[in-house]
């Protein structure tokens, strides 16, 4: 048997180390491999060469011309904001059709929220890549969405949906739409509705009940979830790839195109510095409401 | 003076076309006075919670009527009563202060800011949480809570102030001290107030009126002196305090008495005679504060020969078990005095005397 240290601060730290060395292996050291390699020269055969470099970093905004002056370059930093905005529209997406889905299955008597649950869960079974190329076939030329109509004359040309920042929208908010009902499913099962009925008391019609009461107190689950679907959509490469055809990257083709075919890891990795960057920004928003909650509930 | 509420025979049932159906109010008529406490008292189960709901709009009776101020109450929801509750677990809204939550009913009633602010701390002052206001519910102690959830309800000025058990979850000291002040707020504020609660002490000691219940349906209605004195049946009697049955046969009359005598065998006299017949079987009741203990006597004065089984002492009183010299066992209690004259001990002689005025006969 091996015996214990006496030392309470000695024995959590022992305690802990599982935890660490998991965060450690499998996060720290490749967070920390990718933000060397950012600031090394790229090997034109792929690789790097082991000479410090921010060119990556410049490279993200500005390009040389034919004279070898830096020039604003604004192509990178679009596909910033576009991978951002179309992954707050994919959020929002999701949490329209999320809450009022989690909603309905929390009214439902509890022998019936396990199979819904259940059903909610069901996409998981099946592979992203095949899952999403099926909207290829919803929403593409002669697809599900087109044919009768065309057939039905209500429309005589194609809607032309596919290779669309719509396409690629629908394409993430599917990918994560359970990532947003289940935490608000969550939060919303553990809800007294006691309350609603003292709201209803004091005199709250339905509209108020939700805003004051019940949406407050499922913050929660909402910011949970809003993260579930904002943090992999920044990076999602599977959806933009076959729904934006290549033409519109975001982010995470970006970081995947400059790895796999361009062989630029330097700028690769500067990129996904930066995505980086943003999930961070998204997490301190979390931690933020998650301390303003404890406030509440009185646990501070 | 006109009626606060007025409820129709009533009936709810849970459940109606399956396995599970139960009434839980079974044609259940009640008119409660305007500015009146009153109080719905039952054990678990009767149905009294079922009425408050009921009032308060969160059920739909399955047939009946309820009245509110002489306006029917029909299909209105909650939210168009002028009737707040104060929840048994208060329900307060764990992401507000407490003057949010005091504020929340005058809200929504679109009052103007400066009279929500004013009431609000008004309603605060009342029950004595001025300096809290800022706090969350999770940061007060249960009497607090109470005290908001009491604020809350009392702030959009309701007709009708529903109670359901609002002191169940408080300590003892806490829940005499807070009887007190709820009695004194509903003097105060003029405000109908009908409190449900299992506890006896509670309903006699606040009540102007008490409706007992059980099984889904009115007992007696009556002030407490009423209720404690005359209960109609041997549920109610049992029910408020303890009680001594006894079963007997009329045996005759005498000027305003009733002369009956004890499956034992002995004689006792009641006074008032009600509409009985000589060889009727009736229960005679009695409380066990009314019977008088003594240590000398004569049987034939009306005095009774027991000895004492069980010693029960409660500090002001002490409660004896005593078995007459025939074989009926009865409860006796007896205020504790000063020099310990009355006091008995197990296994002692004594003699019982049972006046004339304090039994009762019970209806079946």
């Amino acid at each position: 048997m091996i015996s214990l240290p006496r030392n309470s601060r000695t024995r959590t730290w022992l305690g802990l180390a599982p935890a660490w060395l998991v965060i450690g292996v499998f996060m720290l050291v490749p967070i920390a491999l990718m933000a060397v390699i950012s600031f090394l020269e790229a090997n034109p055969y792929g690789g790097v060469h082991f000479n410090f470099s921010t060119d990556a970093y410049v490279q993200i905004a500005f390009e040389y011309d034919l004279e070898d002056n830096l020039v604003f370059n604004p192509i990178y930093i679009n596909i910033i904001l576009r991978s951002v905005g179309l992954s707050i529209l994919a959020t929002v997406v999701c949490l329209v059709i999320g809450f009022p889905v989690a909603y309905f299955i929390t009214l439902q008597p509890p022998s019936k929220r396990n199979f819904y649950i259940y059903l909610i869960t069901i996409p998981f079974w099946t592979n992203l890549l095949i899952r999403t190329f099926s909207w290829i076939l919803i929403l593409g030329r002669n697809g599900v969405i087109e044919t009768p109509l065309l057939l039905t004359g209500v429309i005589d040309d194609s809607l032309n949906m596919m290779y669309t920042n719509g396409a690629i929208t629908v394409g993430l908010a599917y990918s994560y739409l359970p990532l947003m009902i289940l935490p608000i499913y969550a939060s919303l099962e553990r809800l007294d509705f006691r309350l609603v009925e003292a709201a209803s008391d004091l005199y709250a019609h339905r509209l108020e009940i939700m805003t004051k009461v019940i949406i407050p107190l499922s913050m929660p689950g909402i910011v949970a979830g809003c993260m579930l679907v904002y943090i992999p959509s920044l990076g999602a490469f599977i959806a933009p790839d076959l729904l934006g055809g290549g033409k519109r990257l975001l982010l995470g083709s970006l970081v995947q195109f400059q790895f796999a075919t361009a062989r630029n890891w330097p700028f690769g990795a500067a990129i996904a510095m930066v995505l980086l960057a943003f999930v961070v920004v998204a997490l301190m928003i979390y931690a933020r409401s998650a301390r303003k909650r404890a406030l509440i509930e009185g646990d501070l | 003076m006109a009626d606060g509420v007025e409820a129709r025979e009533i009936v709810k049932t849970f459940g109606v076309g399956t396995e599970h159906e139960v009434t839980a109010l079974n044609n259940v008529s009640l008119t409660i006075r305007s500015n009146e406490f009153f109080t719905l008292l039952g054990p678990s189960g009767c149905g009294k919670t079922t009425m408050l709901r009921l009032i308060a709009g969160f059920e739909m009776p399955t047939r009946g009527d309820i009245l509110l101020f002489g306006e029917h109450m029909e299909d209105l929801p909650p939210n168009q009563r002028a009737v707040n509750t104060v929840f048994q677990h208060y329900a307060l809204f764990p992401h507000m202060s407490v003057a949010e939550n005091v504020a929340f009913g005058l809200r929504r009633l679109r009052k103007p800011k400066d009279e929500t602010d004013r009431t609000v701390g008004h309603m605060l002052e009342l029950v004595k949480l001025g300096d809290l206001a800022h706090r969350r519910p999770a940061q007060l102690s249960g009497g607090q809570q109470q005290r908001v959830a009491l604020a809350r309800a009392l702030a959009p000025g309701p007709k009708v102030l529903l109670l359901d058990e609002p002191l169940s979850a408080l300590d003892l000291k806490l829940r005499q001290a807070m009887r007190l002040e709820l009695k004194q707020i509903q003097r105060e504020t003029g405000i109908t107030f009908i409190f449900v609660t299992h506890d006896q002490e509670e309903a006699l000691s606040m009540s102007d009126r008490i409706a007992v219940m059980s099984n889904g349906e009115v007992q007696q209605v009556g002030t407490p002196h009423d209720i404690y004195e005359y209960p109609v049946n041997r549920f109610v009697a049992e029910f408020i305090g303890d009680a001594n049955f006894i079963p007997a046969t009329v045996a005759g009359f005498e000027t305003d008495m009733l002369v009956c005598s004890t499956v034992a065998g002995r004689t006792l006299r009641v006074r008032g005679s009600g509409d009985h017949n000589t060889g009727d079987l009736v229960t005679l009741f009695l409380r066990p504060e009314k019977v008088l203990l003594h240590r000398q006597g004569e049987t034939s004065s009306g005095r009774l020969a027991g000895e004492v089984v069980d010693v029960v002492y409660y500090g002001s009183e002490t409660s004896y078990r005593i078995r007459l010299d025939d074989g009926t066992v009865i409860l006796a209690e007896d205020r504790n005095m000063l020099d310990g004259s009355r006091r008995f001990a197990g296994g002692e002689q004594l003699f019982v005397e049972i006046g004339a005025e304090t039994l009762r006969v019970l209806g079946q």
